[in-house]
Formats: C-alpha cells, sequence, structure tokens
C-alpha cells in the first residue's frame, strides 16, 4: 500500500488544510488561582498548561543567585495520556529535560530579566495531549502565562513549526505529517521586532530551502500573535470588568 | 473560516493491539469546483483546468467504478467527468500507488476533461461516518451528498449522473433528487456512449476477468506459488540484510528457467555480492515479471546453481541439456514484490488446433506474449476464434497464488500477423511508444508559415536579439536530403586579429513556451523515433522541418555560442551566449564541404546557391567560403588534439569505422567513408555542448541537466582479453587511453575483421551514458569517459531531442541571472529534474529498441522469401567470435548479422565436415576448449573450429507465429565462403542496404495492393529520413551498443 500523501496536487494536506494555514487555536489566561500567572492553550489537538511563579526569591541553593539577573527556570512535562498508547514518562528524562533547556533559552530572551536581579522565575509546563508541535505550544502557553503573571517581557514570544514536503513548506505540523519522517524546523520569534528567539532543527535540509522553510515558519508565528494577542485583550478585558465591579 | 471536526480512527499496530488515533479533519466554506457554470468563481478560486462547457451532463463515478474501470474512464471521449475525491483515496488505499499515479496523471494531463473535486474538505459536502455503518456505505453516500451539492451549486443547470456499481444505492438514491441520477456503469454506458464500441469491449472483457477471478476464489485450489510476504516484513527484511531487493531480469533465451536479480544501490554494497542473484524456475520466481522490483531471499550456498553456457531455443524449454552448467552463482528465491512494473504487452491467440487442445475451457484462453520474457497470460474472451490472425494488445490485472499463469484481460487489436503495419505497431507497444498525430489543440499552438501568410520576424524579438544576419557567413553541414536542419557553424576574423568561432543552434524554446500543450507533448515523447524505414517526430514537421530548422536564405531564430579565439594557438579567449537572428548562406551536405576542403572545386555546380552566380562573384564567394571551412577544420584539429592530451578515449575516430562497418548493412545514413568534415562538425558540436554544460552548471549548480558516462566495470572486459589472447594480443582496460593504444595494436594483417570484432566487444563492456541533474550526484560522477571531458550535455538538437530543450531553457535562464534579470520560466528543481531525466534515458532507450527491432524485422523479411538451399545471398561468409558448449557464435561481415549455430542438432547428431570441407551430421560428441571448439563423430573424424575462424554459413529465417521471426545460421563449410565475383565484397553496401529496404517494402506493397486493400501507401523515398541522423561522433558512439551488435538469438549478456 502506498504511505499517506502529505499533500495532494490540489494542495491540501492530510487533514484538509492548506499548505501555510495553522491549526485552530483557542487559548484561556489564568486558568489557576493560587499561581502567579497560567495559562491553557490548544493547537489543534495538542493540548498544553503552563503555570508560572515568580519572580521570588531564589529556592535551594543560594549559589545559583545571579548578581544581574534573574534565573528563569522552566520544567517540562508530558502526561501519560498525552499520546495513543499510554506510556510513563518519569521527570527527567533525556526528552523533557532537553525540551525544559529549550524552553529556558527562549524566555532568558524574551523576559526583562535584568529588571530582578538575584531572584528566580519558574514556569512549569505540561502537556496533556500531543498531537505535533509540542514545543510550539509550550512556548505560546508559557507566553500567556507569564503575561498573566504579569512579568515584564520584550514582547510576546510565538512559536509555530513547519515542514517541507514536495518543494513546499507546511506550517503548523500536526503528529501525522510530524511521523512522516521529513525535515521539521521549530521558530520562536519576537513578532514586533522579527528578532528569532529560538530557532531549531535536527533533520537534514537542503540550504536552498531553508529561507522558504523560515519564511513560512515565520509567517506562522506572526499569525499565532494575532490569535494570542486576542486572547490577552479578551483576558483583560473581562479581568477589568471584574476589578470595575 | 475553517470549520474544525474531528475524525475517530482506530487503526491495528504491528503488534495486533488496536490504536485509537484522533485526527483533526478541516472543513472549508469553498474548494474548487472547476466548473464554467460556477456562480461565484472568485469565491471558489478556480485556476487551473475547468470542464468543458460544451458537454450534455456531468458524470461522477463511484469509487468502485474509479477502481475497476479507470482505463474506460480514461477514453478521451468521455467528457465532463469529476473525480470525487473519496474515491481517489479508496483507489490509492485499495489500489497502490501504480493505479492512483495513472489517476493522477489523467486529472493532471490537460487533454483529458476531468477534474477532482475534493469533498471531504468542503463543508457542505462532508459527512461524516456513523457508527456503524460500513466504508463502503458511507463512500457511497458521500459520493452522492457531493453530487447533490455539486448540482445545486451549478444552480441546477447541469444535469448529473453518477455511476455506480451498489445495486442499494441505485434504488435509493435513485429518485431522490432531480437533475442528479443515479445508474450503473453498463446502463450508463449503453445510454450515453452507444457508439464508442472500444469503451464496450474493453468493459466487458473487465466484466468477465472479475468474474472468472471471483469464480476462481471460490474454487480454492491448491497452491502452486508461495504466497508472498506482507510489506512490513519485507521493509524489515531489507534493512536488517536478510532479504535483498532488486529489478528482475528474465533471460530472454531461457525465459522459463533462468532469470537475474540487478541489485539496487544501497543493498549491493551491504550484501557483498558482485554479480546478480540467479532465480531458477518458475516456482522460485514466484509470480514476479520482468521489471518488477522484487524482494528475494537467498538461499544456502549447497543449493547454488549455475548458468547454462549452451545455446538453446527458447522452445525446448524443459530439456536440461547435459551439459554441465558453470560455476555456481548465488541463487535465490522471490519472496515479495515491492513495486509490479506490468505495462501493456502484445500477445498472439493460440491458433485453431491448439484452442481445441487446450480442451474444456473455451473461454479461457492461454495467450502468448510477443516478449519472451513474459509468462503466458490467460484471458477470457469469446472473440478468441476472431483474434486469431492478429496481433492483441492485453493487460494483466492479477496473479493469484493459485494460478499457474497470470489473468489478464484483451484491450484493443493491432494488425495482422506478419503484416508489415502490424509488426511495426507490436514494436511500439512493446516499447511503450505512442504516435498518435499532434491534436488540434497542439496545433493550434504553432504559428502560421504559409505562402499567403508567411512567417516574420517579429521587431521586438529584432530588439531583443543579437542580428547575424549581415556580419556573419554562417553555413550548415549536414546529410544530404536532411530537412531539420538544427546547427549551423560561423568563423570570420575580428578586427583585434582574433578569430571568432560560432555555433547557431535552432531556436526551438521560442516556439515552445514551458508547459503549453506542444511542450507536454514533446516530454512525453522526449525524442524522435527512428525506425528503419519511417520516423515519429517529436515537433510538428511545421516546427521541425521549417521555422525551427535553420535552412538557407531565410531568416531564422537560433540560440548562439560565440568564442573568441587567440589568431594562432586557437585558445579560448572568451565566450558569448545569447539569443540571435541569423540567415544561413550555404545549406553544405557534407561530400561537397569535403571536395572543397580537398581544394576540388569541381563540386561547385552541386551547390545550389553558387550556381547561378556569374563567374566573377562566384569566385569570390567560394574563396570566402573554402577559406572558412579551412579554418574550422583547422581549428577543430586544435581541439581534438587538446581533448586527446588530456585523455580522450581514442576509441571514437575508429569508432566510427566499427560502426559503419557493421552498420553500413543496416543504417544507410551512415556514409561509407568517415569524411574529416564529419569530424570538423562533431567537435564543434561538442565544445558547443561542454561549454553549454558548464555555463549552466555554474548558474544552476543544483538543477542543471547534464549527461554523463560512468567508466565501464573492469568485469565486463574479460570476455574481450580472453578473445585477444586467442590471437595473442594483450588489451589493457585500466584507462581508456590504454584501452584505446592496446585496441590498435590488436591488429592482424591478414584478416581485419578481428580488429573489428574486438572493438565492437570493447564498445560492448561500455556503460550506457545517461542524463542527470547536478543536485543528484557528487561532482565527480559528472564525468564523461568517452569524451574525457568534466561536464557535458546536450545543448545542439533540440530539434530531435527534449533533453535539449529543457537545456535551451537552463541556459537562457543563466543568461538572465547574468545580467540581474527576472528568470521568466519557471526552472525545474532537482526532484522534477531528476524524475524528467529518468523519463528522457528511458525513452531514449525505447528509441534504440525499437530502432534496433525494426531493423531486424526488415532484415527477416529480406530473408524470407527467399530459398535458402538454392539462394545465392543466403549464403555468406562467417566468422566465429564465441565458443559455447554446443555451439558457436557467428558474426557476418556482409550483413552485419550476429547469430548462433549449433555444433550438435536436436537429434543430439554433431556436425561434420567431409575432406571436400561440406558439412553433415553425424552421431559423435561435442568438446569444448578455452579458444576452440572439436567435434568428433563416432566414425572417428573431427573438426575443430577455433575462434576467428572464417566459415560459410547458410541465412535461414526462422518463422515465428507468437514473436519476431529470427535470423538462422547453419554452418555448411569449413572453409571460408569464396566469393565468386569480389566486386560484390567491396561494393558499397550501402547500396545493399537500401536495396533491402526497398525490396521489402515493395513487396509488402504489392501484397497489399493484390489483396486489395487499401493502405497507407509507403513513401518512395523511405530510405531518405530528410532527418539528421548520427551527425556527431558522439551520437554514434552512444548507439553503438545497441545498434552495432545484432545478436540475432543469442547472446547471453543480459
Amino acid at each position: 500500500m502506498a504511505g499517506l500523501e502529505l499533500l495532494s496536487d490540489q494542495g491540501y494536506r492530510v487533514d484538509g488544510r492548506r499548505s501555510g494555514e495553522l491549526r485552530k487555536i483557542q487559548a484561556r489566561m489564568g486558568v489557576f488561582a493560587q499561581a502567579d500567572g497560567s495559562a491553557y492553550i490548544e493547537q489543534g489537538n495538542t493540548k498544553a498548561l503552563a503555570v508560572v511563579y515568580g519572580p521570588h526569591e531564589i529556592r535551594g541553593s543560594r549559589a545559583r543567585a545571579l548578581p544581574d539577573r534573574a534565573l528563569v527556570n522552566c520544567q517540562y512535562s508530558s502526561a501519560t495520556f498525552s499520546t495513543g498508547e499510554r506510556k510513563r514518562r518519569p521527570h527527567g528524562d533525556r526528552k523533557s529535560c532537553e525540551m525544559g533547556l529549550h524552553l529556558r533559552q527562549t524566555f532568558e530572551a524574551a523576559i526583562l530579566t535584568q529588571l530582578h536581579p538575584r531572584s528566580q522565575i519558574d514556569i512549569y509546563v505540561q502537556v496533556l495531549q500531543a498531537d505535533g508541535g509540542t514545543y510550539a505550544a509550550c512556548v505560546n502557553a508559557a507566553t500567556l502565562a507569564v503575561l498573566d503573571a504579569g512579568i515584564p517581557m520584550r514582547d510576546f514570544v510565538c512559536a509555530c513549526s513547519a515542514g517541507f514536503v514536495d518543494n513546499t513548506a507546511l506550517a503548523d505540523l500536526s503528529h501525522v505529517e510530524e511521523a512522516a519522517g521529513g525535515p521539521q524546523l521549530a521558530l520562536a520569534l519576537l513578532p514586533a521586532s522579527g528578532q528569532i528567539a529560538l530557532l531549531e532543527m535536527d533533520a537534514r535540509l537542503h540550504e536552498d530551502h531553508l529561507e522558504q522553510v523560515l519564511e513560512a515558519a515565520a509567517r506562522a508565528a506572526r499569525d499565532v500573535h494575532t490569535v494570542l494577542d486576542r486572547v490577552v485583550r479578551q483576558h483583560v478585558r473581562e479581568a477589568s470588568i471584574l476589578l470595575g465591579d | 473560516m475553517l470549520q474544525k471536526r474531528e475524525k475517530v480512527l482506530l487503526l491495528r499496530t504491528f503488534q495486533g493491539r488496536t490504536l485509537r488515533i484522533v485526527r483533526e479533519h478541516y472543513l472549508r466554506p469553498s474548494v474548487p469546483c472547476h466548473s464554467p457554470l460556477c456562480p461565484q468563481p472568485a469565491a471558489c478560486r478556480n485556476d487551473g483546468k475547468l470542464l468543458s462547457s460544451d458537454v450534455t451532463h456531468y458524470m461522477i463515478p463511484d469509487w468502485k467504478v474509479v477502481q475497476d474501470y479507470l482505463e474506460i474512464l480514461e477514453f478521451p471521449e468521455l467528457k465532463g467527468i469529476i473525480f470525487m475525491q473519496t474515491a481517489c483515496q479508496t483507489v490509492q488505499h485499495q489500489r497502490g500507488r501504480r493505479q492512483y499515479n495513472k489517476l493522477r496523471n489523467l486529472l493532471k494531463d490537460a487533454r483529458h476533461d476531468c477534474i477532482l473535486f475534493a469533498n471531504e474538505f468542503q463543508q457542505y459536502c462532508y459527512l461524516p461516518r456513523e457508527r456503524g455503518e460500513s466504508m463502503e456505505k458511507w463512500q457511497t453516500r458521500s459520493i452522492y451528498n457531493a453530487a447533490v451539492w455539486y448540482y445545486h451549486h451549478c444552480q441546477d443547470r447541469m444535469p448529473i449522473v453518477m455511476v455506480t456499481e451498489d445495486e442499494e444505492a441505485i434504488q435509493q438514491y435513485g429518485s431522490e433528487t432531480e437533475g442528479v441520477f443515479v445508474i450503473s456503469f453498463k446502463n450508463y454506458l449503453d445510454n450515453f456512449w452507444p457508439d464508442l464500441k472500444a469503451a464496450h469491449e474493453l468493459c466487458d472483457s473487465i466484466l468477465q476477468s472479475r468474474r472468472e477471478r471471483e469464480n476462481e476464489s471460490q474454487e480454492s485450489h491448491g497452491k502452486e506459488y508461495a504466497e508472498h510476504l506482507p510489506l512490513e516484513v519485507l521493509e524489515a527484511g531489507i534493512k536488517s540484510g536478510r532479504y535483498i531487493q532488486g529489478i528482475l531480469n528474465v533471460n530472454k533465451h531461457r525465459a522459463q528457467i533462468e532469470a537475474f536479480v540487478r541489485l539496487q544501490g544501497a543493498s549491493c554494497k551491504d550484501s557483498g555480492l558482485v554479480s546478480d542473484i540467479l532465480i531458477h524456475g518458475m516456482k522460485a520466481r514466484n509470480r514476479s515479471i520482468h521489471g518488477d522490483v522484487v524482494v528475494v531471499e537467498l538461499l544456502p550456498k549447497n543449493e547454488w546453481k549455475g548458468r547454462t553456457t549452451a545455446l538453446c531455443e527458447n522452445d525446448s524449454d524443459d530439456k536440461a541439456s547435459g551439459d554441465p552448467p558453470s560455476e555456481p552463482m548465488p541463487t535465490g528465491r522471490v519472496v515479495g514484490i515491492l513495486q509490479k512494473n506490468w505495462r501493456d504487452y502484445v500477445v498472439t491467440f493460440p491458433s485453431k488446433e491448439e484452442v481445441q487442445s487446450q480442451g474444456r475451457n473455451a473461454q479461457k484462453i492461454l495467450v502468448t506474449p510477443w516478449d519472451y520474457r513474459i509468462p503466458k497470460i490467460r484471458i477470457s474472451t469469446q472473440q478468441a476464434e476472431a483474434l486469431q490472425d492478429f496481433r492483441v494488445v492485453v493487460r494483466i490485472d492479477s496473479w493469484e497464488s493459485t494460478s499457474v499463469y497470470p489473468n489478464g484481460h484483451f484491450v484493443r487489436v493491432l494488425g495482422r500477423i506478419g503484416d508489415l503495419e502490424g509488426e511495426i505497431a507490436t514494436i511500439l507497444v512493446e516499447n511503450s511508444i505512442s504516435v498518435v498525430p499532434f491534436s488540434e489543440a497542439q496545433m493550434c499552438e504553432m504559428p502560421v508559415n504559409t505562402p499567403g501568410n508567411p512567417w516574420k520576424v517579429s521587431p521586438e524579438e529584432e530588439r531583443e536579439r543579437k542580428d547575424l544576419r549581415e556580419t556573419h557567413l554562417v553555413f550548415s553541414i549536414d546529410p544530404k536530403g536532411c530537412e531539420d536542419v538544427d546547427d549551423t557553424l560561423s568563423v570570420r576574423t575580428l578586427a583585434n586579429g582574433s578569430l571568432e568561432l560560432g555555433v547557431h543552434i535552432a531556436d526551438v524554446t521560442h516556439f515552445v513556451p514551458p508547459s503549453s500543450y506542444i511542450d507536454t507533448e514533446a516530454r512525453t515523447r522526449a525524442t524522435t523515433y527512428y525506425l528503419a524505414d519511417r520516423r515519429y517526430d517529436m515537433l510538428p514537421s511545421i516546427l521541425s522541418a521549417d521555422l525551427c530548422s535553420l535552412l538557407g536564405g531565410v531568416d531564422r531564430y537560433a540560440v548562439s555560442v560565440i568564442w573568441e579565439l587567440d589568431r594562432t594557438s586557437y585558445e579560448i579567449k572568451n565566450v558569448w551566449f545569447g539569443r540571435t537572428i541569423i540567415r544561413s548562406a550555404y545549406k553544405l551536405f557534407y561530400e561537397a564541404a569535403q571536395e572543397l576542403l580537398d581544394g576540388n572545386f569541381g563540386v561547385v555546380e552541386d551547390i545550389p546557391e553558387l550556381k547561378n552566380l556569374d563567374m566573377k562573384s562566384r569566385q569570390a564567394k567560394l574563396e570566402e567560403l573554402v577559406w572558412a571551412l579551412g579554418k574550422l577544420t583547422d581549428i577543430a584539429r586544435h581541439i581534438r588534439a587538446k581533448r586527446d592530451r588530456c585523455g580522450a578515449l581514442e576509441l571514437e575516430g575508429v569508432e566510427v569505422r566499427v560502426q559503419l562497418d557493421e552498420k553500413k548493412n543496416i543504417h544507410d545514413l551512415i556514409p561509407k567513408q568517415p569524411l574529416e568534415v564529419h569530424e570538423t562538425v562533431a567537435e564543434c558540436m561538442i565544445l558547443a555542448n561542454h561549454w553549454v554544460a558548464r555555463k549552466i552548471w555554474e548558474s544552476f549548480p543544483h538543477q542543471a541537466l547534464l549527461r554523463q558516462h560512468p567508466p565501464p566495470h573492469q568485469e565486463f572486459f574479460s570476455e574481450l582479453r580472453e578473445c585477444a589472447k586467442a590471437k595473442g594480443f594483450f588489451i589493457d582496460t585500466r584507462s581508456n587511453k590504454t584501452l584505446a593504444d592496446s585496441l590498435d595494436n590488436a591488429n592482424d594483417p591478414n584478416d581485419p575483421i578481428v580488429n573489428r570484432l574486438l572493438r565492437s566487444m570493447a564498445t560492448q563492456a561500455m556503460s550506457n551514458a545517461l542524463y542527470f541533474s547536478t543536485g543528484s550526484c557528487a561532482e565527480e560522477e559528472f564525468h564523461h569517459y568517452g569524451l574525457a571531458l568534466d561536464k557535458y550535455t546536450h545543448f545542439t538538437s533540440p530539434i530531435r531531442r527534449y533533453s535539449d530543450i529543457v537545456v535551451h531553457r537552463l541556459l537562457m535562464a543563466a543568461i538572465s541571472k547574468d545580467k540581474k534579470m527576472e528568470i521568466k520560466d519557471n526552472l525545474l528543481s532537482n526532484k522534477d529534474l531528476e524524475e524528467l531525466c529518468r523519463h528522457i534515458n528511458n525513452r531514449n532507450r525505447a528509441a534504440q529498441h525499437s530502432q534496433k527491432q525494426s531493423t531486424e524485422l526488415f532484415q527477416c523479411m529480406y530473408f524470407k522469401d527467399k530459398d535458402p538451399e538454392n539462394e545465392e545471398r543466403c549464403i555468406s561468409d562467417g566468422v566465429i567470435y564465441s565458443i559455447r558448449t554446443n555451439g558457436v557464435l557467428v558474426f557476418i561481415p556482409r550483413f552485419g548479422i550476429k547469430g548462433a549455430a549449433y555444433l550438435r542438432n536436436k537429434d543430439g547428431l554433431v556436425i561434420s565436415c567431409s575432406s571436400d570441407s561440406r558439412s553433415e551430421w553425424k552421431p559423435g560428441s561435442l568438446q569444448r576448449f578455452q579458444n576452440k571448439i572439436t567435434s568428433t563423430t563416432t566414425g572417428g573424424e573431427s573438426v575443430t573450429f577455433h575462434l576467428f575462424d572464417h566459415v560459410t554459413v547458410r541465412i535461414s529465417v526462422q518463422a515465428s507465429r507468437c514473436h519476431s521471426d529470427t535470423i538462422r545460421l547453419e554452418i555448411i563449410s569449413n572453409k571460408p565462403y569464396m566469393i565468386p565475383d569480389t566486386e560484390l565484397f567491396h561494393q558499397s553496401s550501402l547500396l545493399l542496404k537500401s536495396d533491402l529496404v526497398k525490396e521489402v517494402t515493395r513487396s509488402v506493397e504489392e501484397a497489399q495492393l493484390a489483396q486489395e486493400v487499401k493502405v497507407n501507401v509507403i513513401q518512395e523515398d523511405y530510405q531518405k529520413y530528410c532527418q539528421t541522423k548520427g551527425r556527431s561522433l558522439y551520437t554514434l558512439l552512444e548507439e553503438i551498443r545497441d545498434l552495432a551488435l545484432l545478436d540475432v538469438s543469442n547472446s547471453y549478456v543480459m
């Protein structure tokens, strides 16, 4: 039997999107009252929860404190029920460590850490359902949570993935498309300045095509930004109505 | 704007557990409907192909119809077909990639009036599958729902016919919506296309073969073959190295027993196997057919077998001769087929007597394919008797493990057996060459050039192009009578004293824009096909013989390469590429050009451009031309010498002679003697090709089309070395230069044929030159072995090769890139180009095969009606060039035929020669040595044949009903044949060949006239192609491998 056709001759992807279209994004801020900031996001069937504490005093070893800026501590975990087959994922496995590190790099670039020297900001992200683009969902959820916590940032950090099939760049890959084994690029962007907070790709892609894929990912990240922006404004409006009462 | 839905799938994992997967599914309010009746074309975004507006109804096939009757839907007469996405996806999932690709190509083909409607992504057409609903029911329901929506979308203006095989659906939906009809396929054909006979026949034959298959699966036979392993197991096996993947290649001469698997790519390196893998017998071959990509399991070493080296005929398949086979080689059995490569096959129905002997199943008939390598095919038809004397095209449907032979169905009739037209059609189908005349839509794109409305150079083009009409003396040198002149030359002295050499090529791309109808057609054809007596053009004659052809005295567009050379050293100082306008001053032919070069001005009378001038201006013009020719020859000599110093293969110069000697009988366009002017023109073309290759590679390092010629494998030379040793020569095959030198030395003064045979063996060991895309190959592999150039491409014959058209477009893009201008045409990406290269290589191979087969056809027809016993010309001199266990291979220089001659006949008698050297058959035995074979009779007489011995052979034709006729050789004396008239031997065989073709064609014509059958009158001047062919030495070198070696019945070279 033939393999799945990722991009049909008519330009449709497996799930009916066209090459540049995103999956449906739904998000909410302030889902937990006890944390300083929290957010929940759905990108298609990928669902992630982010919680932020801080800035607060350094916990644990004092030696970790940085004299000139805040320490950003990120932890990633994914639920046992997040994939098709139930699978226990212990804390501190290689994959979640790597993801935590990526998130930390991303947010160190975005949060104005020098405003809070010798303090710590904790970001905890959990993936409830994984259907491709987990990194992007985590970054987007964490951005909303950081905003919810009122921690000053340079800009939103919006992330999106992109792939490359049949000479066409596909934005926001789903799990089916990721599993097909083509190149996948994850991009975290500061949309206002167009600066790249993080760019990651571990498959082989011809140099000539990189620009095209990068362009697709950046455009998708900007689209994500408009959605997140709307969510934040909505949240602020609701909060101000509550406060006003 | 998009709506999100979720689909829940239950999949089974490899371990057998079920897995619940949720997939998203996005719907949108509008998808392209591709209908001209669309009320909101802007919203639908109907770009690309539209349905035509002059149909009476739209036809929507159900999924089952698309699966089973796709061949009928391919008929161009059926118009207004809407394929629903649901149906296409079922084809993809259930019928595999091949069938799906066919459907995709159909949808892409602009000539077919059919479109795809993505109903599953349309908000109102999509229906979720209900709980407990079977897949089939849901598919039919979706397609019907989409049909209804489509009907309303077109504002009820166009009736829609949904065609299904599901009786329930016809009942249920038949009268549900007005304007949307649901009927069965048979019903549809009867009502709407009662006159389309071919479709009806095809439909019947498909129906019948399906019924048979169903019956068969009910009767559960014992299994004939092992089941194929599932795909996952195969893939895992290949990865782990347990199985090996390769292409099945059936031995033409032992189709029943021997097949070889040529290893592909990675598996070759891993397994450490050098040679091919032998597949012995039909059981081990396990239902794979020649050309399939198969997966093989190696057998343990003690079961390995060797290939047989005895000569044999195909009919005597099961008879295992007592001769010991050669040493065992890796042997395996097929465990699965990765990709089936079934195509249309030409077959012959058994004659009446055989049908009766086949007994009770009069409905099922075993037909014999024309190609020996294809197994017999079982056809169910009632027309068997009527089709007896015809060549027929069939297709294979399936091959169950319970059946000895594959099942197929009848497609169409080609022509009578033995009839020239029918046989030619057979050759075309067998090589998958389709030569329908150019369609009206294609001809509409062509420019007009009639006496009333002559074609002119347009002013815009005149501005953009460099005008060489006044400044340059441009002329062409071609064979006599040539119509498609695609290259011209010029040479002149510049003001600064340097020389300027120009090569001007017809600008075909100006007339053939990318992805126009004519471009699509040319790409499909890929090359002009030359058969022995006719040709099939790649481009319509208005282009190939008129507007693109650089004829003398008229203005033409060209693409030029112009070099500035140093006056004395001929070093290239500068090069310019670009579009030009030229007016060729002379259209010379080779012989005349050579005479002029030799200072023999008598030929002036033959040059029409000079004939009508007065004495004085003629003298001036002549001097100018002769100077140019002389200078050109000088330059060419110099370039050639330079290439030689770099280690160019010295073969070609002499290769031409080999080619000629072997081919002059076969090919009438190759002149008797290679003139120097041939080499001059060829050298200029090679130079142009080389420079263009460098240019496009520099501009587009990842997507340029070049041509490579890989160095040959050393092991292929072993036969050559051994043969040479028999005569006491040593052949050094380490590099192209040493090979050429040692071949030069291997010359027997008494027998020039020895050298020719050695050279042809060397050529046979060469690899084929191939087109490739630079992005898919490392730069070291670009090398061209034959020409000793680091980069090479084809640029100089765009009229008859599609590769040259692609190269022209690349060159144009490279020029605009240099000027920082926008590149107008979309260039092909590396992947597409690679795909295209594969297609062109494939077509070139088909062109070579068809040319070879048609030549054989003519040879056989020539000898067919002669009585071999009496006719003088059926007896000829032959040279033994290879020894087998029960016979020898003989080359006949006079006709350029190679073939096998048996030393032991079917009754087990061996040959013996009496004192007057006449041969007879007597009981006895054969003994084979390294380079001789001895036949000893029981009476004690013995006769020995050595390599390169001259013998007398009788040529006869072995007629065959199902296959092509073959030439048969019989040794009648072990002494050389004495030609009564020595003149005959030295006479130009050029004439002989044209005689041959002429005679065969005439006799065919007479036969047809006698039958008073109206046929196309075969052109009188068939032997003149009126087209250039084999002009460059290099093209000769390429073709020699296939054409020079006419192995009539045996070669054992796979």
